[in-house]
């Protein structure tokens, strides 16, 4: 059917017709692309649950390691008996630290930073203290929570 | 005479005259800095020789947390010869790495940028950046101790960009943290992405140098010799440079073999004195100029918010420097280019000795 008198040419028609169908399917298909590609993030656990007599009984001055998900958790036992749960890794670059016995405190080897036995940045290039974790005993079980969390001990 | 109709048969179906006349009309300008020419070509062949060595391990390398530290240790002691390839490779990448900084410092003094060849820089710039994040990539694949504790600080370190940190240190892991989802992440960038990305934007690169003709620097003018013919003369320099080039390359793949530390953990301590791959130092001392923390900022976001501008502005560089595209000299970006070059240099130098 051949229209005398019409809004818009046909070319403009199929343009219109083209642009929004690419249009259509590129944002769809890139909305979709971008979704798959971005992983669905898990994350850090809220606590973790250990056995008691694995880490209560360590000797003074010495640090066990437990896993906070995919990173190392520390548990120390200073001197005096009192203990601290932190997580392992140097709040400037992330990378793992270690104790030092000797000097009763952590390092990073990757920058040359510096934490006290209380988990506080003393010196080099760490920002922040480490992050520390509330010890609950609960039984036979010690369970490492991440400061502010509720945990329900019976459940564990 | 097999040859003449095996000619003649691809003649009639192709126009390889067209070709050889083409050759035959390329001409290139000599002058006092004509040897910053062939850069371009040592990158170019660098790239095939890291393209070939690479397909070869391929075939035997597995990206699996278990498994790519034994299978890397396979290749440099049960296979035949694969010492020898992973080293090459090992090799070819700095090599590559060494030889398109000297290209790009080289073309960012003598402002090659200058219009019409805007879009040589661009691609070139894209070209360092795919290249930087080849041997980023790379480098995690061995899965060694090493390995991981840079790859931990390079994707956190990209967290640390304003406003698309975040996004993009979860892109690059596959997760929060550093896993089996960012080794698989890493292989398949540096196996599929980057090379088909380095494909297309080398094409584009080598086309336009062949749409443009080499740029002449502007204080070359009115001084060149007499252009030389492409074929045969440059042609066969580009090939004693390709030829020194493998020497130098098997040479240090035989005396120096490629090395490999002891197998990533996730859980032990980094390593002590861990330092970056070499091209990364300077932005390594870089961050170590700034402290933790300028006026209740936090100065990693600051140092590397400083390191992006900076890069940005050589990004730029052609539209910035409108003088040299009309043809005046533009001392300003003269002395921005060899601060750049300076900077890079004694950065790299301070970090290699700290």
């Amino acid at each position: 059917m051949k229209l005398d008198y019409s809004l818009i040419s046909r070319r403009a028609f199929l343009n219109t017709l083209f642009g929004g169908w690419l249009i259509a399917v590129l944002s769809g298909g890139i909305y979709a692309f971008l979704k798959f590609i971005f992983p669905t993030v898990g994350k850090e656990p809220d606590f973790v649950v250990l056995n008691r007599a694995d880490f209560l009984d360590i000797p003074g001055n010495t640090v066990k390691t437990f896993a906070w998900g995919g990173k190392p958790g520390f548990f120390l036992k200073r001197t005096d008996g009192t203990m601290l749960a932190l997580k392992g890794v140097c709040t400037h670059m992330e990378c793992n630290i270690s104790y030092m016995p000797d000097a009763k405190k952590f390092y990073c080897a990757c920058h040359k930073g510096w934490f006290d036995d209380n988990g506080r940045n003393i010196e080099g290039p760490p920002p922040r203290p480490l992050e520390s974790f509330d010890i609950i005993t609960a039984g036979e079980k010690l369970v490492i929570a991440k400061k502010g969390v509720k945990v329900d001990l019976p459940k564990v | 005479m097999i040859c003449r109709r095996c000619r003649d048969w691809i003649t009639e179906r192709y126009d390889v005259d067209a070709l050889r006349r083409l050759l035959r009309t390329k001409y290139v300008p000599s002058h006092r800095y004509e040897i910053s020419y062939f850069t371009g070509g040592l990158t170019l062949f660098l790239f095939v020789v890291q393209f070939l060595t690479g397909m070869g391990l391929a075939l035997y390398y597995v990206p699996h947390s278990e498994h790519a530290y034994k299978s890397i240790v396979d290749i440099m002691t049960k296979l035949r010869m694969g010492w020898f390839f992973r080293s090459l490779h090992h090799w070819g990448a700095q090599l590559a790495i060494a030889s398109l900084f000297v290209h790009f410092f080289a073309n960012l003094l003598l402002k090659a940028y200058r219009k019409p060849r805007e879009l040589l820089w661009v691609t070139g710039f894209i070209m360092i950046t795919v290249l930087v994040f080849f041997g980023l990539s790379g480098y995690f694949l061995i899965w060694d101790e090493r390995a991981f504790t840079a790859i931990r600080v390079a994707t956190g370190g990209a967290g640390s960009l304003p406003l698309i940190g975040a996004p993009v240190k979860i892109f690059l892991r596959g997760g929060i943290d550093v896993t089996q989802e960012t080794l698989t992440r890493f292989y398949a960038f540096h196996v599929s992405v980057l090379p088909m990305i380095s494909l297309v934007i080398i094409g584009l690169h080598v086309l336009l140098v062949q749409v443009h003709g080499m740029s002449v620097p502007l204080s070359q003018k009115n001084r060149q010799k007499e252009a030389q013919p492409f074929f045969p003369n440059v042609f066969y320099k580009d090939l004693i440079v390709w030829l020194l080039c493998a020497g130098v390359l098997v040479t240090l793949a035989v005396v120096f073999p490629a090395a490999i530390g002891t197998k990533a953990d996730p859980m032990a301590p980094a390593p002590e004195n861990i330092k970056p791959e070499w091209y990364f130092l300077f932005l390594f001392q870089t961050l170590k100029l700034f402290p933790g923390e300028i006026a209740g900022l936090n100065g990693e976001m600051i140092a590397v918010t400083v390191i992006s501008l900076g890069v940005l502005f050589a990004f730029l560089m052609p539209f910035f420097d409108r003088r040299s595209s009309a043809g005046r000299p533009s001392p300003v970006f003269t002395y921005a280019a060899v601060f750049y070059l300076v900077y890079f240099v004694v950065m790299t130098v301070i970090g290699f000795l700290n």
